[in-house]
């Protein structure tokens, strides 16, 4: 016989991919068929033989090979790394006393900028004429009764400048006065307002934001402050920036305190230095030391510290999934990213949120070899169970030198080229030299990472939510015919859209709209996309790229394939490809033979790497695939 | 709301119901019996109390709010549908003399909503009120969150008789040769210590 049929299958995290092959004696491949399955269970274990063969029984039905006739199958050398993710926060906005941050009701009534000592609303007709008061109206009371007590109370010729209500019901009683005030509402515990301070509230119109009580200067001027006592109010008018109405007390001690966390600190190990960052300095400083002990050996977190418990989770993760001892798991590289999240004020009124600072990791983690032998015997033994009577399952290669091999068979590539495979957990890169020389990096953070900092930042509460948001262009359901899309088109539709998703920002996917049930506007939900696929893409494809380039330099980089399911992505690729742009790289998505697209690269580097050692054996077929497999087996032990 | 003052409430006919032309607007159309031959709901919220609060949540948004009587009908979609589809913005109320509210949009099949609330005896004051202030929302093409409501697997069983007794006065009430009034709401409030 002179030809040999062989499947290529590449494990991946989350995908299992299939390309079926005949090779002739002089090693010539022609590709027959391909097929795609989900992962079972996780990479590297007896547990994939189930998707392995469902892959690989696919991928010959479609080449038409009966099972019968496949000779050999090949599988990668998995990548022997898992990630871990943690997010603690490292600033806190504690209020004492009772300034109000941050409380920005949706409707407040009237406008304009009202100071006076706060009165209690049942005592407002024993207040004197002339008195400037703001009334303080707990929400027992109907916004009727409020709004003709005031107005009797300013016949009486006291002098209401403004009021405090706890109820939803400012443009109630402002549309009711007969003098207009500005109203504040929406105060959850308006028991914990201190009555009898001098206070000044401040409503600006729709589409405004105020002015005088977020100028350190105004707030001064209103209550009387000296230079010293001024600068201990300025992070009150910093925190009240940008909202249409607020609130200030002034209480003897009242303060706010923007505070920073004791998060702890990390303890970098790197092969020929270690250093110790404090987290709450931020992601910047962690990623430089981070790059100046590299490479990492291990990090350990300050016990007893919030870092401490967010790296021994992390640890604890790792060791159930890979089964190793706790002992043996030892971080290899780290990703710190600053995001925000919303949180709310310890020590407010009203419920007030602000957006606390906060670090997120992604944490790597080598595993001891993976158990791929043990996966190429059960494959073989299920396979033959399926008919394919006189298979060979091999070990073919490891997955970065295959995945560049693969990679190479898109139009338009050469060598020197590398590979970055952006995954789900890691970001891996490989390159390949003119001299052929392979080398490969792993690198912590990708798309669950992402899918993290979406989840966070939005406040969702819902990982799957952000994967929908990660994945898919916005729009928003302006009526039940037409949604517009993010880039202003408008899409229009035959049959209503369901109720689900009228008036609210959607999620577009193929065939599904996903509401995202936020009060977010849906410019803010693509700035946090947008940012967030930076922050870890663009950030790691950097990363990745310095540590695979020959001696770091970027412009010796000739080509970059993009792989692996982010991209697919709608717009990282552009945002890597506008990255390295300033360095002289062609970057782009892979066309694995010119008609996979990203996919399929390594089972179709296995393959042509088989063609490969066949011509160059010139050898009987049987016995090239038993010594190679004899090879395998050597180097993997 | 204080405990010394009732307010009661009568519709008064202005004339035949015509399509807004506002777009900042949100209608609420009422039952034949409502606020008429009952005063109160299937627990005894006063009418009067229950449109006050629904017409608060819209102003509240700064939404302009109209009232329609619906005769020809007692079928709480056919009242809230007539509702959106006379509103200038597209977004109409319904409500029965015994309670039970829907928000609806004109360009949705009838027996479709926004938000439904059909277990009448678990309406809150507080409950009518969100549902103003939603259904205000919608007519600005915000994206309100649905509003709260109680689910309470008994309130069929226990209520079910007297819902349907009501509802039998309502239809009884009905009359298929008129179309929808445009109605003003008249709140005489009086102190009854």
């Amino acid at each position: 016989m002179t030809n040999v049929s062989v499947v290529g299958v590449d494990i991946g995290n989350s995908t299992t991919e299939a390309s079926v092959a005949s090779i002739d004696s002089a090693g010539t491949v022609s590709y027959r068929g391909v097929a795609l399955t989900r992962t079972t269970g996780i990479k590297g274990t007896v547990k994939n033989v189930e998707g392995v063969v469902k892959s690989v029984m696919w991928a010959l039905d479609d080449a038409g090979i009966s099972p019968a006739d496949l000779d050999v199958i090949l599988l990668n050398e998995a990548t022997p790394v898992i990630s871990g993710l943690a997010m603690e926060t490292i600033t806190e906005t504690i209020v004492t006393e009772s300034t109000m941050i941050g409380h920005n009701p949706r409707t407040p009534g009237g406008k304009g900028l009202g100071v006076g000592t706060i009165t209690d609303f049942e005592s407002l007709p024993e207040v004197g004429p002339g008195e400037p008061v703001l009334v303080l109206v707990p929400h027992i009371f109907d916004f009727d009764h409020v709004a003709q007590q005031i107005n009797t109370a300013v016949l009486r010729g006291v002098n209401v400048t403004g009021a405090i209500l706890g109820n939803d019901d400012a443009v109630l009683v402002a549309n009711r006065l007969s003098v207009p005030i500005p109203i504040i509402d929406e105060v959850g515990r308006v028991d914990a307002v201190p009555v009898g301070m001098l206070a000044a509230v401040e409503v600006a119109a729709p589409g405004q934001s105020i002015r005088t009580l977020s100028n350190a200067y105004g707030l001064a001027t209103i209550f009387g402050l000296d230079p010293e006592q001024t600068r201990v109010v300025s992070p009150v008018a910093r925190a009240l920036t940008g909202n249409r109405s607020a609130v200030v007390v002034r209480t003897p001690s009242g303060d706010v305190e923007d505070r920073t966390i004791p998060a702890g600190s990390l303890d970098l190990v790197g092969a020929k230095r270690s250093a110790v960052v404090d987290v709450s300095r931020g992601a910047v400083e962690i990623m430089a030391e981070v790059e100046r002990v590299s490479p990492l050996v291990d990090v350990h977190g300050e016990a007893g510290t919030n870092t401490g418990g967010m790296i021994s989770g992390v640890r604890q993760g790792m060791a159930e999934l890979s089964g190793h001892d706790l002992d043996d798991v030892r971080i290899q590289d780290l990703l710190a990213i600053d995001t925000h999240v919303p949180q709310e004020v310890r020590g407010g009124v009203a419920g007030e949120v602000t957006q606390e600072n906060a670090v997120a990791l992604a944490a790597m983690v080598r595993t001891k070899e993976s158990g791929m032998k043990a996966v190429a015997e059960a494959v073989e033994s299920a396979l033959r169970a399926q008919g394919a009577t006189k298979v060979t399952a091999i070990v073919g290669g490891v997955e970065a030198e295959m995945a560049v091999l693969g990679a190479l068979t898109t139009p338009g590539t050469d060598k020197p080229l590398v590979v970055l495979d952006l995954g789900g957990g890691s970001t891996d890169a490989a390159v390949r030299g003119i001299d052929d020389k392979t080398d490969a990096t792993h690198l912590a953070g990708a798309g669950d990472l992402v899918n993290k900092l979406i989840d966070a930042e939005l406040g969702l509460d819902n990982l799957e939510l952000a994967e929908e948001v990660k994945r898919c262009p916005l729009g928003k359901a302006e009526s039940f015919f037409h949604v517009r899309l993010e880039n202003g088109a408008v899409k229009f539709f035959d049959k209503p859209l369901p109720s689900t998703t009228y008036a609210r920002v959607v999620a577009l996917g193929e065939d599904s709209m996903n509401p995202i049930p936020t009060r977010h506007s849906l410019e803010r939900i693509r700035n946090v996309r947008r940012t967030a696929k930076e922050r870890v893409f663009v950030v790691n494809a950097l990363r990745a790229l310095r540590a695979v380039a020959p001696a770091g330099d970027l412009r010796r980089i000739g080509f970059v394939v993009l792989l692996g399911g982010c991209a697919l992505d709608f717009e990282i690729p552009e945002m890597i490809a506008d990255a390295l742009a300033p360095y002289g790289i062609v970057a782009g998505t892979g066309n694995v033979r010119g008609t996979e697209g990203p996919r399929n690269a390594v089972a179709s580097g296995l393959v042509a790497s088989y063609a490969a050692r066949v011509a160059a054996d010139h050898k009987p077929n049987e016995s090239a695939a038993v010594r190679i497999m004899n090879e395998g087996v050597a180097a993997g032990a | 709301m204080t405990a010394t003052e009732r307010r009661s409430l009568s519709f008064v006919e202005v004339g035949e119901a015509v399509k807004g032309m506002r777009s900042d607007e949100v209608v609420l159309a009422i039952s034949p019996a409502f606020a008429d031959f009952f005063s109160q709901t299937i627990v005894g919220l006063p009418h009067a109390e229950v449109v006050r609060q629904m017409l608060a949540g819209i102003e509240e948004q700064e939404v302009h709010a109209r009232c329609v009587r619906v005769k020809h009908s007692a079928d709480l979609a056919v009242l809230a549908h007539t509702a959106a589809k006379l509103s200038g913005s597209g977004i109409g109320i319904g409500i029965l003399s015994r309670g039970t509210t829907m928000i609806h949009q004109r360009d949705l099949p009838r027996l479709s909503s926004l938000e439904l609330f059909p277990q009448s005896p678990l309406l809150t004051l507080e409950t009518f009120r969100n549902i103003g202030s939603n259904a205000a929302q919608y007519a600005k093409g915000e994206s309100p969150e649905p509003v709260p409501t109680l689910n309470d697997q008994m309130a069929r069983p226990r209520w079910q008789a007297k819902a349907a007794l009501l509802h039998l006065k309502e239809t009884e009430r009905v009359d298929k040769r008129c179309k929808p009034t445009e109605v003003t709401p008249d709140f005489s409030a009086s102190a009854t210590g």
